[in-house]
């Protein structure tokens, strides 16, 4: 969003509300319509989408000054995104994006991130991870008998957390490409944050840096599809890094990656995995994983006060986000009986931990994995799954505090459990990711 | 302070005029009771007055000479619940039965607009020889004020019409006791009556002006905040076909839950449960053949009534029958017994039309009711605990009010006025049941004689708080009717 | 912000959390939809924020509500109840005020499928109580503001009318028992809720006069009479089969319609003719919707941007639209609703352009179901207020309309607000076509200084319009300001409105802003 169009946007909220709702045709119960963790748990206006814009407007209008109360409102948000799906529904504002541009407003201010989030911020500058974990650890994760082709075009980049903290999840997507004897590399220790931390906490001159030399990285190796287990990086790569420059690889998730191989009878499900089971769509994955698209077209004034968009500038409202694909993943493994929860697709519920509400708020994170954990076993499911790391650590917390009976597995864990191989039993569930 | 009598009745027969004033003590007497056991106080005179700018000007003077005031508006002496008769010496009655005007009727709008002394038997053919037909309580009493029975939020028995508690009443033009006059609903302007109907209006929406609704505080006030000098009522068009159901059961369960399905779904227009001794006694008109006819059906009945319009008329109860049908077989009500006892005409006569005589002075010349407001749970307990205390010559009718919301059930008292031990009873027993029905949670929401103070002491406090604020506001001297609801002092 | 001590005795009765009067919160909540109109009728700056709260604050329960007015009543500091906050009518008059965000009161008391009622709290949504009364078959009525707002701040402080009025009727009709901390402080508890023994929701009136006569009239008070903290109203058969699914992504879902649900779209051609028509059809009771829009609003509702709004031009030309939506549980009832349908388009010689002209998406079906239509008219220019709001007959609403066009027309002409012709109104139909109302929703761009004052000029005209012409009071006479402009030409209501405001508000705690003080 440019500071332009930003200027016009937070003149227009029209305080409504439907930020706080998933959008109102899909309310199915009283227990499952909201759809902003941030006021379900916080309770005052300005945790909501619009209650962000109407911080975004009164702060230009000199109103209020950068300061750490209007900053511990701005960035106890996981921007996920579902205030705007709701609003776009016959609304045209953008209110993740002017959340976005409002973080970044308060850092150059001198006034944001918050102080867990500039230290890792700074973790990443020094070792290319959050987690502040050497950087020469990051291939720990890597089994000595998973096959690696130096030469490949296909790329796996695993992402800080599945390196660090949710080793499972790298085994488990490694292990299901060798038994699809698909060739694969990885970058070792050329691979670095994709800057997603940094982005969503507004730091963008250090996402920059990230975003550029990953680029660089995977360019001269002549890469052309990167396929990514992390939603966030996905997210990052897809629709972050083209705003700021192209690129001439392709990207793809591990779910539309192991779909296709599944539909092409690369892959062969033959052990029963007798569960119920319900998914979540990240928002990484889901919502936000839309590209933004080139619009060249004009504002054409009609009639005084009407202008139309020539053509009509396209609204990115979570329709190209990855949702059948894993879909089809869960309901081709033989035994397993996959249930809906309410809150999905375009409108899921945020897991709780993302755009560094896991550091700087707990809390928080921990409150929306609780909420989110009801819901799944409201469905009757005793597994819920997922394909994101920063939701398994976070869900994983959830249902850990809550004492759920749920069990948490990422969709590549069950993808090779119906291959009839083990998933690696390396779930680490330490509390601090970015 | 004793008023001056001579200086009153000049006063008065200078606004109404000498024929319309008198202290003839029979007739003074003959609004000093009614038909309840409310012993009240012998008024000083009785006007009729015919002109608003009369009662304007009798306010006035009430307000100046403190003396109260008890709006009636029939002559008849068919007046049941006490809250006509006077507490309070120093009272005029101001009886509005010559101001029985039908101002206007207007079909495309389905509304009327009446003053307070045009009676039932007045109104119905008029409006059917429109093709419209009024909100009516069960087979009214023809000599009954319209206007009245709307104002103390007397029950329909359309269910599905009725949509506000406050139905039919829509706007009023009333006289507060402070003297002033007001117009209530849209009725209030801008612009006269005349100016707002040149504009197309009809007085048709009852809330407002803007951000308060007086007509709510008028009714069900028992004339306590204003006299109604006019009003605007709902009405609906006739049908051109109506057909009537009775079924009839020992259980009343089964009757009100299959009632409920049908107020729930709209399937029918007209529907209320009776047993079997009130039935007889609105369906006849003999002693005798009350008895017999009740001793034939069973004890409860529940009487619904589809109807249809126009040349669709038969397509409509088509539809609906079938849809009835369908209800009964998946409520399990298939084994619902129906009673052709009664001409289906004879039912029809008691919902559209009014009767010379109450239809519940039938069967032993005289009755008392008692009569509250219920969820459906409650019902049947209710009926246990007012047949434990006293079963004999009891007439019972529940009928579903605002959309099958809550329930009016009433318990007629039927007897001979002249049996003395008969009477002595009734009173004791009746007032025993009502403490305990009130002790229980029957609501008792149009409180009438001396049930209104045991309702208010069983209500929270602030309620008579509020009230006495807006009696305050609106009567300010307590001129009209005190003494009744909570406004004893 | 409060005094220390004042805050720490707010504090002890919510918590510390659930009250905050920083600079950010309360600047935040100092904005609202429309306050730049508000503003410029005030002679203000206009701008969309109104006076700065002191502090905000959220309570959990009645009690805390009431402790919370006694402090006010105790500090005499002002209090602003809110619910879900859409407009400016949620915004305190003065710095010296609070406001009560009653977000954390969110529960539905019950759904009682018996007695064909429900209870809320009031941010209880009206999607959210339509999911849950839908297991029951029933419906709740559901304001033009949309399905997101709270029927119990509908009920109780704001209006009332809906899309689907003709068969939900008025939401100020629908109130049964109501929970009401008072100004001053004390509970309230009206009708059958009041009862000391075994108190119940059923009813709200008595005993003996209702006070729900006091607690609003055609309008709320808007917070100016005390705190709506439970409501009670009917609910409706649900109109068709409750299956509701909808498959694709926002905003173009695919909506599977319900057997039995059917909309048409005729051109009455005049308003004349279209009165005729409207009372015909509300005459035969089988609208769930029953309204006219203009050619620009008939567009909207089947449009979710102004450039999809752009391909309906054939239809939005349309000059005097009525838009009907029949629905039905069974098939006998939806052959007999179409038959009368057919029998009114012949009689009349009218067509349904709906099938033959224009065939909608089958989302408007769901929003249709789900009172969503009303949002649609901020696709144009984002924004839009209603000059208007009178209800009584059929006659009067589109001699409303009519009148009324020259002088829309005058502001279109400024280029103050969007050109619909003038013919921009919504008119519905209630409880069968027993009354109906009009509103002028009228387009203008809250960003543009020159548009807010037109658009207030406007508003204001209209005003004065509506008084001279006796064409009925519209919804926004409120306020002092516009009660002593329109109260001694309807009765002097506003010496008794003032009165009863002395007489409930000796205090003057409850914010007067949009309701009446008591001078």
């Amino acid at each position: 969003m440019d500071e332009e169009e930003y200027q016009k946007m937070i003149k227009r909220c029209l305080r409504c509300s439907i930020c706080k709702w998933i959008p109102q045709v899909q309310i199915k119960s009283q227990k499952y319509a909201t759809a902003c963790p941030a006021i379900d748990l916080y309770n005052f206006h300005p945790y909501s989408g619009g209650g962000k814009i109407i911080l975004a407007l009164a702060l230009e209008m000199g109103r209020i000054k950068p300061s750490e109360e209007l900053r511990d409102i701005v960035y106890k948000c996981t921007e996920c995104g579902n205030c705007a799906i709701a609003c776009k529904f016959l609304n045209t504002l953008e209110p993740l994006e002017i959340i976005m541009r409002l973080r970044e407003k308060l850092v150059e201010a001198g006034c944001g991130p918050m102080p867990k989030q500039k230290a890792y911020t700074e973790a990443v500058k020094n070792v290319n991870n959050p987690y502040s974990e050497p950087h020469e650890n990051r291939m720990d994760w890597l089994p000595n008998d998973i096959k690696i082709d130096p030469n490949a075009k296909l790329l796996y980049y695993i992402g800080c957390t599945s390196s660090y903290r949710r080793k499972e999840m790298a085994i488990a997507a490694a292990r299901i490409m060798n038994a699809a004897g698909v060739a694969f590399r990885i970058l070792q220790d050329e691979e670095y944050c994709c800057g997603s931390p940094i982005l969503r906490t507004g730091e963008i001159h250090t996402f920059q840096e990230f975003l550029n030399k990953n680029v660089d990285i995977i360019e001269s190796k002549g890469i052309e599809t990167v396929v990514f287990s992390c939603a966030g990086c996905y997210d990052t790569f897809k629709v972050d890094y083209p705003l700021y420059r192209d690129y001439n690889f392709k990207v793809c998730h591990t779910v539309e990656f192991f779909n296709e191989l599944l539909e092409a009878g690369e892959l062969k499900l033959t052990k029963e995995i007798p569960i119920t089971a319900t998914y979540h769509d990240p928002c990484h994955l889901g919502r936000n994983a839309e590209r933004y698209e080139q619009w060249d077209g004009e504002e054409v004034k009609l009639i005084p006060l009407i202008s139309i968009n020539i053509p009509p500038k396209p609204k990115r409202t979570g329709k190209a986000g990855i949702y059948d694909p894993p879909r089809n993943i869960l309901k081709k493994i033989p035994g397993l009986k996959f249930i809906e929860m309410e809150r999905i697709r375009e409108y899921a519920y945020c897991c709780g931990a993302g755009a560094g509400v896991k550091s700087a708020f707990p809390e928080m994170a921990l409150n929306t994995a609780k909420i989110r954990i009801e819901e799944a076993e409201d469905t009757g499911a005793d597994v819920i799954v997922s394909a994101c790391p920063f939701c398994s650590t976070n869900l994983q917390d959830g249902i850990s505090e809550s004492g759920s009976k749920l069990k948490y597995y990422d969709i590549s864990e069950l993808l090779l459990m119906s291959l009839g191989l083990e998933p690696e039993k390396l779930k680490q569930a330490l509390a601090e990711v970015a | 302070m004793k008023i001056s009598e001579n200086i009153l009745s000049q006063q008065l027969v200078k606004i109404c005029g000498s024929k319309n004033v008198t202290n003839n003590p029979e007739i003074l007497k003959e609004y000093s009771t009614d038909m309840s056991f409310f012993m009240g106080k012998v008024p000083k005179f009785v006007t009729w007055p015919s002109k608003t700018q009369e009662i304007l000007k009798i306010l006035k003077l009430a307000n100046q000479m403190n003396f109260s005031i008890i709006p009636v508006s029939s002559s008849s002496k068919l007046r049941q619940h006490g809250d006509t008769v006077p507490r309070k010496d120093n009272c005029v009655i101001i009886d509005l039965s010559k101001m029985n005007k039908i101002i206007s009727i207007n079909k495309e709008n389905r509304v009327v607009m009446i003053e307070p002394g045009v009676t039932f038997k007045d109104l119905i053919p008029k409006l059917k020889q429109k093709g419209l037909r009024l909100l009516l309580p069960l087979h009214p009493t023809g000599t009954k004020s319209v206007l009245t029975s709307a104002l103390e939020r007397e029950p329909i028995v359309i269910p599905r019409y009725h949509w506000d508690s406050s139905d039919p009443l829509l706007c009023t033009e009333v006289i507060f006791g402070t003297g002033d006059l007001f117009r209530t609903g849209t009725a209030a302007g801008p612009g006269t009556i005349s100016q707002q109907q040149k504009i197309g209006q009809a007085q048709l929406n009852p809330m407002g002006p803007t951000q308060f609704s007086p007509f709510r505080v008028i009714q069900g006030a028992q004339g306590s905040f204003g006299v109604v000098t006019w009003a605007t009522l709902k009405l609906e068009l006739i049908p051109t076909m109506q057909k009537v159901y009775h079924y009839h059961s020992n259980n009343i369960e089964e009757l009100l839950d299959f009632q409920q399905q049908l107020v729930k779904y709209r399937l029918c227009d007209d529907t209320f449960i009776l047993n079997n001794l009130n039935l007889a006694s609105l369906v006849r008109k003999i002693d005798g053949e009350i008895e017999n006819l009740a001793k034939s059906l069973l004890k409860w009945n529940m009487i619904f009534i589809i109807s249809g319009r126009g040349d669709l008329a038969k397509d409509k109860l088509d539809y609906l029958e079938g849809d009835i049908k369908d209800l009964l077989r998946e409520s399990n009500y298939v084994h619902l017994e129906k009673s052709d006892l009664i001409n289906s005409d004879i039912f029809l006569k008691c919902v559209n039309e009014s009767t010379s005589e109450p239809w519940r002075t039938r069967y032993k010349g005289y009755y008392q009711d008692i009569f509250f407001l219920s969820n459906f749970e409650n019902i049947s307990n209710y009926i246990l605990m007012v047949q434990s205390k006293y079963s004999e010559d009891l007439g019972i009718y529940i009928q579903p009010i605002n959309q099958g919301t809550s329930f009016h059930c009433e318990f007629d008292f039927f007897y001979d006025p002249n049996d003395n031990i008969k009477v002595d009873k009734i009173k004791r027993k009746i007032s025993e049941i009502i403490i305990n029905l009130m002790d229980s949670g029957a609501f008792f929401n149009r409180p009438y004689g001396y049930w209104a103070k045991e309702m208010y002491t069983r209500h929270i406090e602030q309620t008579s708080i509020a009230l006495k604020k807006v009696k305050r506001i609106f009567d300010p001297n307590n001129v009209l009717n005190p003494g009744v609801l909570c406004f004893d002092d | 912000m409060l005094k220390k001590q004042i805050l720490e005795e707010f504090q002890k009765t919510v918590g510390p959390e659930n009250i905050d009067d920083g600079e950010v919160m309360t600047n935040a909540y100092a904005y609202n939809w429309c306050m730049e109109l508000v503003n410029c009728m005030e002679e203000k700056e206009p701008i969309p924020f109104s006076p700065i709260p002191k502090a905000i604050i959220l309570p959990s329960n009645v009690e805390e509500v009431q402790q919370i007015v006694k402090l006010c009543n105790k500090y005499d500091i002002q209090f602003k109840a809110q619910s879900t906050g859409l407009g400016p009518w949620n915004q305190p008059s003065s710095e010296n005020c609070i406001i009560l965000d009653l977000r954390r009161m969110n529960k539905i008391v019950k759904i009682d499928d018996k007695n064909l009622y429900a209870v809320v709290e009031p941010y209880v949504s009206g999607a959210q109580l339509q999911a849950e009364t839908m297991k029951y078959d029933l419906t709740v009525h559901m304001p033009g503001a949309g399905p997101q707002v709270s029927p119990l701040a509908s009920a109780t402080s704001m209006n009332g009318p809906g899309f689907t009025s003709p068969h939900t009727g008025h939401s100020a009709r629908n109130v049964l028992g109501v929970e009401w901390v008072l100004p001053d402080g004390e509970i309230l508890r009206l009708g059958s809720t009041g009862l000391k023994n075994n108190p119940d929701w059923f009813s709200g009136d008595g005993p003996g006069p209702s006070l729900r006569g006091i607690m609003r009239g055609w309008a709320g008070a808007k917070s100016g009479i005390g705190v709506f903290t439970k409501v009670a109203f009917k609910l409706f058969p649900y109109p068709c089969s409750t299956k509701f699914k909808l498959k694709g992504i926002s905003p173009n879902y695919e909506f599977d319609i319900p057997d039995f649900m059917k909309l048409y779209v005729m051109d009455c051609k005049n308003y004349n003719y279209l009165k005729k028509v409207f009372l015909a059809v509300e005459r035969e009771e089988i609208s769930f919707i029953c309204s006219h829009l203009s050619g620009y609003g008939l567009g909207a509702i089947f449009s979710n941007s102004i450039e999809s709004l752009m391909d309906k031009i054939p239809i939005a030309s349309t000059h005097a639209p009525l838009v009907i939506v029949i629905a039905a549980r069974t098939r006998r009832e939806f052959e007999y609703k179409q038959k009368v349908m057919n029998k009114i388009m012949a009689e009349f010689k009218l067509e349904n352009i709906i099938g033959t002209k224009y065939t909608p998406n089958s989302l408007f079906y769901a929003e249709a179901l789900r009172s969503n239509l009303g949002l649609h008219g901020f696709i144009a220019t984002g924004g839009f207020q209603s000059s208007k709001g009178q209800c009584d007959t059929a006659t009067v609403c589109l001699n409303t309309t009519k009148m009324s066009i020259p002088l829309k027309k005058k502001y279109i002409k400024k280029g103050v607000i969007a050109n619909d012709f003038g013919e921009g109104v919504w008119i519905t139909s209630y409880e069968s076509g027993h009354y109906f109302h009009v509103e002028s929703p009228t387009l203008f761009d809250q960003t543009n200084e020159k548009s807010v004052n037109g658009m207030a000029e406007n508003m204001n005209e209209n005003y004065q319009f509506d008084l001279i012409k006796h064409l009925g009071a519209p919804f926004f006479v409120e306020g002092d300001r516009m009660h002593d402009k329109f109260g001694p030409h309807m009765m002097n209501y506003h010496k008794w409105l003032r009165k009863i405001k002395e007489a409930f508000d000796p205090n003057g705690i409850a914010d007067s802003g949009f309701y009446i003080s008591a001078k």
